[in-house]
């Protein structure tokens, strides 16, 4: 089966250092909520950063709509379609909203209809126009998150991915965030999302894919992994309870 | 009162020279870590550019200034590819750069006193040695034209940043490195243009510093301690807090030296330093922004 993006055996790391990658697969079906999951430091965050080419891949392949994204540079596979908003460092605080979602479409070749983006944005998202000209970093985490997201949008994305939107929020908050991400995936963008949180994360996606060591378990409809004894193993005590 | 006007305005015209001379460091800190222990030299490097084109050809300091921007803007081009380029995706960068910068400054002084020797200089256009009088209040035209000219250049460069496609890219990468490298900025760009837009502005600082102050090679090590802690007290990488920090220190240097004397004019900035780094460390504005 292929999908729109393809990560077969990847195997990536930072810099010179070790492979944390090691087997990575995954197989991201078009206009579905992805779930990944896996403990404190099983290479969530650095799956991510190697499909947007922040990091070499130095084994396996990466191919979006059956092309290969090896070597390409963060803002080629940017334009290509696919948006990461990275774990909790996604905005410029200095910058006022309305230049974190100007900058959103920097890489826009034709930036004619930008202001006009931004515009819908702050129309379906009033929180950001009320606060148009307030520094981002002076907003609380939810109203960050929904920017950083919202950002998003500006480029009409084929994939975004998140990199634990909840991390911090109350729990109402989360709640906003992940109808935000629904509201997304309705509208036909492919979710792939990182949560530290299994039950959380997997209950809003789905299809789950398990990560440990760097390596993917196993994979499987949202509400089979959920369910699944392997992930009682993996969590021993801890997350499943939340 | 008049006295204090007076003291107030000699402070004021100071602090301009200086905001230009530290607002390249802070940019340079604020895009690439570099803590650029070499700014001061290169600044004094525009300030030779100057006197040599006043002495050789006559040609005014303030027109030399964009020649002299330019020229050190190259040299900037230069000592990035050859110096920090590599450095710049290293964990100890910023440790790094500290020393290699201590270094440059180095050889750079070195390299000055060579080709030009250790004698005191001076531009002298005749400005330099004139004067309005408003009542009994002087206002030396050089310290005037030089703060005039350095506060257009920061707007200029406030402008550029604030509104141009290039300048978002800088300040994006300023605040969020990774981010603006998400959205498709070209950091490794950006970090080369700022750079030589920062030791650019070294060089436009030289040629006001060439009629404003006498200067020899060595002197550079004196700026260092002031231009640091206007970039200390402004918040590192604040552009914006540099100017501030420059007029609040030369204006209290300034009545400092009026009522205690010279020598205790040019502590008032090692004590701001100090004092900043064990009270306020982030300075004026470096309020940590809440990401949580
Ligand atoms: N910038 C980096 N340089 C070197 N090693 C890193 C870097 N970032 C992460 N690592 C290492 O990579 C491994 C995986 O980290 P990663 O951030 O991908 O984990 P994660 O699954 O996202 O964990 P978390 O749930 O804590 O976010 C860890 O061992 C970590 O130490
Ligand atoms: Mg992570």
């Amino acid at each position: 089966m292929s999908g729109l993006l393809e990560v077969s055996n990847v195997v990536a790391g930072y810099g010179d250092g070790p492979a944390i990658l090691d087997g990575a697969n995954l197989s991201v079906q078009p206009g579905k909520v992805h779930c990944i999951i896996g403990p404190n430091g099983a290479g969530k965050s650095t799956l991510l950063k190697t499909i947007v080419g922040m990091l070499k891949i130095r084994q396996g392949s990466v191919t979006f709509k059956g092309a290969s994204l090896k070597g390409k540079r963060p803002d080629q596979i940017l334009r290509r379609g696919i948006c990461f908003v990275p774990q909790e460092r996604a905005l410029f605080p200095k910058m006022t909203v309305r230049e974190n979602l100007r900058m959103g479409g920097f890489s826009l070749a034709d930036k004619s209809n930008l202001e006009k983006r931004i515009d819908e944005i702050e129309e379906r998202f009033p929180i950001l126009g009320e606060r148009r000209d307030q520094h981002a970093g002076t907003m609380s985490g939810g109203q960050q998150q929904t920017l950083a997201m919202a950002r998003t949008l500006i480029l009409k994305p084929e994939i975004v991915m998140l990199d634990e939107p909840s991390l911090g929020l109350a729990p109402k908050i989360v709640k906003e965030v992940f109808s935000i991400m629904r509201l997304m995936a309705d509208e036909g963008i492919t979710i792939l999302l990182v949560e530290q949180n299994a039950m959380m994360g997997l209950k809003h996606a789905d299809w789950g894919v398990v990560l440990d060591l760097g390596r993917t378990l196993f994979e499987g409809p949202a509400a089979e992994v959920l369910t699944d004894p392997r992930i009682q193993e993996l969590y021993l005590g801890g997350k499943k309870a939340a | 009162m008049a006295e204090v006007i007076q003291i107030l305005i000699l402070g004021m015209a100071l602090g301009g020279v200086y905001a230009l001379m530290g607002s390249g460091l802070s940019l340079v800190f604020g895009v690439m870590r570099i803590v650029n222990l070499a700014h001061p030299v290169l600044i004094m490097a525009g300030a030779y550019v100057a006197y040599w084109a006043a002495r050789l050809y006559g040609i005014d300091p303030l027109l030399t200034l964009p020649i002299a921007a330019v020229i050190l803007a190259a040299t900037g081009v230069i000592l990035y590819k050859l110096v920090f380029e590599r450095e710049a995706r290293s964990a100890k960068y910023s440790e790094m750069t500290v020393l290699l910068t201590f270094a440059l400054a180095m050889v750079l002084e070195g390299a000055l006193g060579t080709a030009f020797t250790n004698t005191q200089r001076v531009t002298s256009p005749d400005y330099a040695t004139d004067a309005f009088f408003i009542g009994d209040i002087f206002i030396p035209k050089g310290q005037l034209y030089a703060g005039i000219v350095s506060l257009a250049i920061i707007s200029a460069l406030a402008l550029f940043l604030k509104y141009s496609r290039f300048g978002y890219a800088i300040r994006a990468t300023t605040q969020n490195r990774e981010a603006a490298e998400l959205l498709g900025v070209n950091v490794n760009l950006v970090g080369l243009v700022s750079f030589a837009i920062g030791i650019g502005l070294a060089g436009a600082a030289g040629s006001l510093v060439s009629f404003v102050f006498s200067f020899f090679p060595a002197k550079h090590w004196e700026w260092i301690a002031v231009l640091m802690s206007l970039v200390v007290l402004g918040g590192m990488g604040s552009i914006f807090g540099t100017v501030l920090a420059s007029f609040i220190l030369a204006v209290v240097a300034a009545f400092i030296g009026a009522y205690f004397g010279a020598t205790w004019s040019t502590l008032t900035f090692f004590v701001a330093l100090f004092v900043v780094l064990l009270v306020r460390p982030q300075g004026i504005f470096g309020e940590k922004p809440e990401l949580a």
